[in-house]
């Protein structure tokens, strides 16, 4: 039995920034990650690694979700993930997800602290104000430029958010040639690309790296550490600082409670099963938002007979995923003359390009007037190499073999390239999305698995439609064959965020404005469960800004 | 299905998981309909009732000769003899213990495309020319469970094609040149791969 000052649940973009500030700041820190501990070393442009076998998530057999979807009949129907094989882990291991992300980077926009004041209530939806605004996260999303390390610079643009300092920290990542081509079709179309930032650093700093553009970067872990994850930002710089212990292999299973409400201890399985307890003054739940939900719902104890902090039955209310999409266009080198050609089949460089245009819309075409909108990343296609050939092997009329097949690789791989784009906008929080317990399945430890519901809101596709038609517009634009864009409302599992909202009311939120539990003085959640909505960009840096909020409320009071 | 598997396919974002997990979920339903139709009869329906009594090593010739009609040598394409297709699979089976499952099916189903062999064309497989050979595969592949055997063996010779040669496909990259395409660095070596990384 041991006695830290801070205990930390989750080693991902959410702990990071706690373990890092505190260690440094002398506390004593324990770091609590269930999966494995994997440096720079382990991590390979290995495609059955990455992609098509488990090694950064737990085997559906023992560890699962059941997951809660609508049939035709409009009934609901819990599958477990070890039948359907649809994957909610996202990174298991030290630095947790950060590990994997592609790293373009966006703030929040002040108008996503205040959507409801904004744009009024959303009928079926659960539209609320965050009790802070942009300026208070402000000053943290300038200290993950400085220490996460975010490559970019500024350019004068609409819309862009203010700044408390001129530029970022490192210069942009190297540019593919592609970003050209899309500011000019964008200028054409009277739209304005924006240069996106990343968290991958773009000359040796900070004790690691720079990025050697691979040109394999998303779903990968980074071997040169020149990637932003948790793990190589913040982890390792707090554990060599002497005030951090990281524990690999060790799932926490209950925080214990006594009876005056305090968490006292955390138990945790370590490798072998064996049960240990750790004790701390401050315990930090950071687990990704549908476990952090888990682990609390879980947790009971002699005040809390309905879950750690629910005695308003909140926590895993308001799940939140990201809404939009995805789709692409084809450029073909045969349609470009040769310096273009030879221009597109750069491997490396990222695209960097972004549009922001309808962050707001205002437009009759959109159904309900002036609404929240969202934004399009441009991306080229991902390179994996099996993952584009393999759906080859499925014919018009059956399967594809023999020199068909050949001709059709080639024709896939030679002639052209894809030019790729997402659609992020606003999954409006609903009742219908959320996480509970599951009454029936246990995963390898005994424990009830999470029970995620993830029905969406009908506004989410009219709003994704709206912006996927802008993306295809700018790739036609560019010459691209075959444009397609594909909304969808299955929710993109490692873009999760909500279920433990942050607010000034306990009887609507599960944790006060510095992420502190209303009811556990000493319980802080620090990963993006505490969004009550959750913006139109990826969670990451919204995430670490938060967390070093949060660190900074913690500091104070120990 | 197929088409959504290639609509959405990856790019190098954050909704990109996305897509991996979504062709994930289709390769996943398509394995348990070959369970659900799992019974053999179900699986080669020309085929006897008798099970084959083929040595693993007969078998072993089976697949490597079905293999070899699924992706042939060419002057200018390597097929799958080139690509080591059969030592790919063979390491895959042999070492990673969640693909048990697919080498009992694979090695069941190539007895039973022997037998089927014998009652169309009166021979065994190994001895059918090109045009036999077709005629064998695309009767099995008019069930929905010899369909998923093909396109199962099918996913492990593209993967033979285009993993990392640590893996004992693709050698020297062969696959990777004739593709034009241009993989990552670092390669994983012995000691790092999946398998290896996954007892981390």
């Amino acid at each position: 039995m041991t006695e830290f000052d801070v205990c930390i649940i989750g080693s991902g973009a959410g702990g990071g920034p706690v373990a890092y500030t505190l260690a440094r700041a002398g506390r004593s820190v324990v770091v609590l990650e269930k999966g494995p501990w994997f440096a720079e070393a382990d991590f390979y442009k290995d495609e059955l690694a990455c992609c098509r076998r488990n090694v950064y998530t737990p085997d559906l057999k023992y560890e699962r979700h059941v997951i809660e979807d609508l049939d035709d009949d409009g009934a609901w129907v819990a599958t477990p993930t070890s039948e359907s094989g649809w994957n909610f882990w996202n990174g298991n291991c030290v630095g947790g997800s950060s590990n994997f992300m592609s790293g373009f980077f966006h703030r929040l926009k002040p108008v996503d602290f205040r959507l409801l004041s904004e744009f009024g209530p959303v009928a079926g939806a659960n539209v609320a104000d965050w009790p802070i605004g942009y300026a208070e996260l402000e000053p943290y999303y300038d200290r993950v430029e400085r220490l996460v390390g975010v490559s970019g610079r500024i350019q004068a643009h609409a819309n862009i958010e203010p700044r408390s300092s001129p530029d970022f920290p490192f210069p942009p990542t190297a540019e593919h040639p592609v970003a050209d081509w899309i500011d000019a079709a964008c200028a054409g179309l009277g739209y304005h690309a924006l240069r996106v930032p990343r968290a991958i650093l773009s000359q040796p700093a900070l004790g690691r790296r720079a990025c050697e553009y691979s040109g394999y970067c998303g779903s990968y872990g980074c071997a040169s550490g020149a990637k932003g994850s948790a793990r190589a930002a913040l982890l390792d710089q707090a554990v060599a600082g002497g005030h951090c212990q990281v524990r690999a292999h060790a799932k926490v299973r209950r925080l214990v409670s006594d009876a005056a409400g305090r968490v006292v201890a955390a138990d945790y399985a370590d490798r072998a099963g064996k049960r240990v307890r750790v004790r701390a003054k401050v315990f930090v739940v950071a687990c990704q938002a549908i476990e952090t939900a888990r682990l609390l719902l879980v947790s009971t104890g002699p005040r809390y007979p309905h879950g750690l902090a629910n005695n308003h039955g909140q926590v895993g209310r308001n799940l939140l995923f990201s809404a939009g999409g995805a789709g692409g266009g084809d450029l073909v080198y045969g349609d470009l003359d040769a310096a273009r050609a030879a221009d597109l089949r750069v491997m490396g460089p990222f695209v960097n390009r972004a549009l922001d245009d309808w962050y707001v819309i205002d437009d009759p075409a959109l159904a309900g007037g002036r609404a929240k909108g969202g934004i399009v990343e441009f991306l080229l296609g991902h390179p994996n190499p099996i993952a584009r050939a393999a759906p080859a092997r499925w014919g018009e009329d059956g399967l594809l073999w023999g020199k068909p097949l050949k001709r059709r690789l080639e024709h896939g791989f030679r002639d052209q390239r894809r030019l790729a784009f997402e659609v992020f906008n606003d999954w409006l929080p609903v009742d219908d999305c959320c996480v509970g317990l599951d009454p029936a399945e246990r995963d390898r430890w005994g424990d009830p698995v999470a029970r995620v519901r993830i029905g969406g809101h009908a506004r989410n596709l009219a709003v994704g439609r709206y912006l996927a038609d802008k993306a295809e517009q700018v790739l036609r634009r560019m010459g691209a064959r075959n444009v397609a864009g594909h909304v969808s409302p299955a929710p993109p599992p490692n873009l999760v965020a909500g279920g433990c909202r942050f607010g000034r009311d306990p009887a609507s939120s599960v944790l006060d404005p510095d992420c502190r539990a209303h009811e556990v003085d000493n319980l802080y959640v620090s990963d993006g469960s505490f969004m009550p909505t959750g913006g139109s960009v990826p969670y990451t840096w919204t995430i670490y800004a938060n967390a070093f909020r949060v660190a900074e409320r913690i500091l104070a009071r120990l | 299905m197929r088409e959504d598997g290639r609509r959405l396919a990856e790019a190098d974002g954050a909704r990109s998981r996305l897509a991996a997990w979504r062709v994930q979920l289709l390769d996943r339903r398509r394995f348990l309909l070959r369970l659900a139709g799992g019974s053999l009869a179900a699986l080669f329906p020309l085929a006897g009732t008798a099970a084959p009594t083929l040595d693993a090593a007969a078998r072993w010739r089976i697949v490597d000769a079905v293999q070899r009609h699924l992706f042939p040598s060419e002057p200018d394409a390597p097929g799958a003899a080139e690509i080591k297709a059969l030592a790919y699979l063979r390491f895959m089976l042999g070492h990673d213990p969640d693909k048990a499952d697919d080498g009992r099916f694979i090695l069941q189903g190539a007895g039973w495309l022997d037998d089927m062999a014998q009652r169309l064309e009166q021979a065994p497989f190994g001895r059918l020319d090109e045009a036999g050979r077709e005629r064998v595969l695309r009767a099995v592949e008019k069930s929905e469970a010899g369909a998923n055997w093909l396109a199962l063996l099918l996913l492990y010779v593209i993967e033979a094609l285009l993993a990392d040669p640590v893996y004992g496909g693709n050698p020297d990259g062969v696959g990777w040149r004739w593709l034009a395409h241009v993989p990552g660095y670092p390669h994983p070596p012995p000691g790092k791969r999946y398998m290896e990384l996954r007892r981390r």
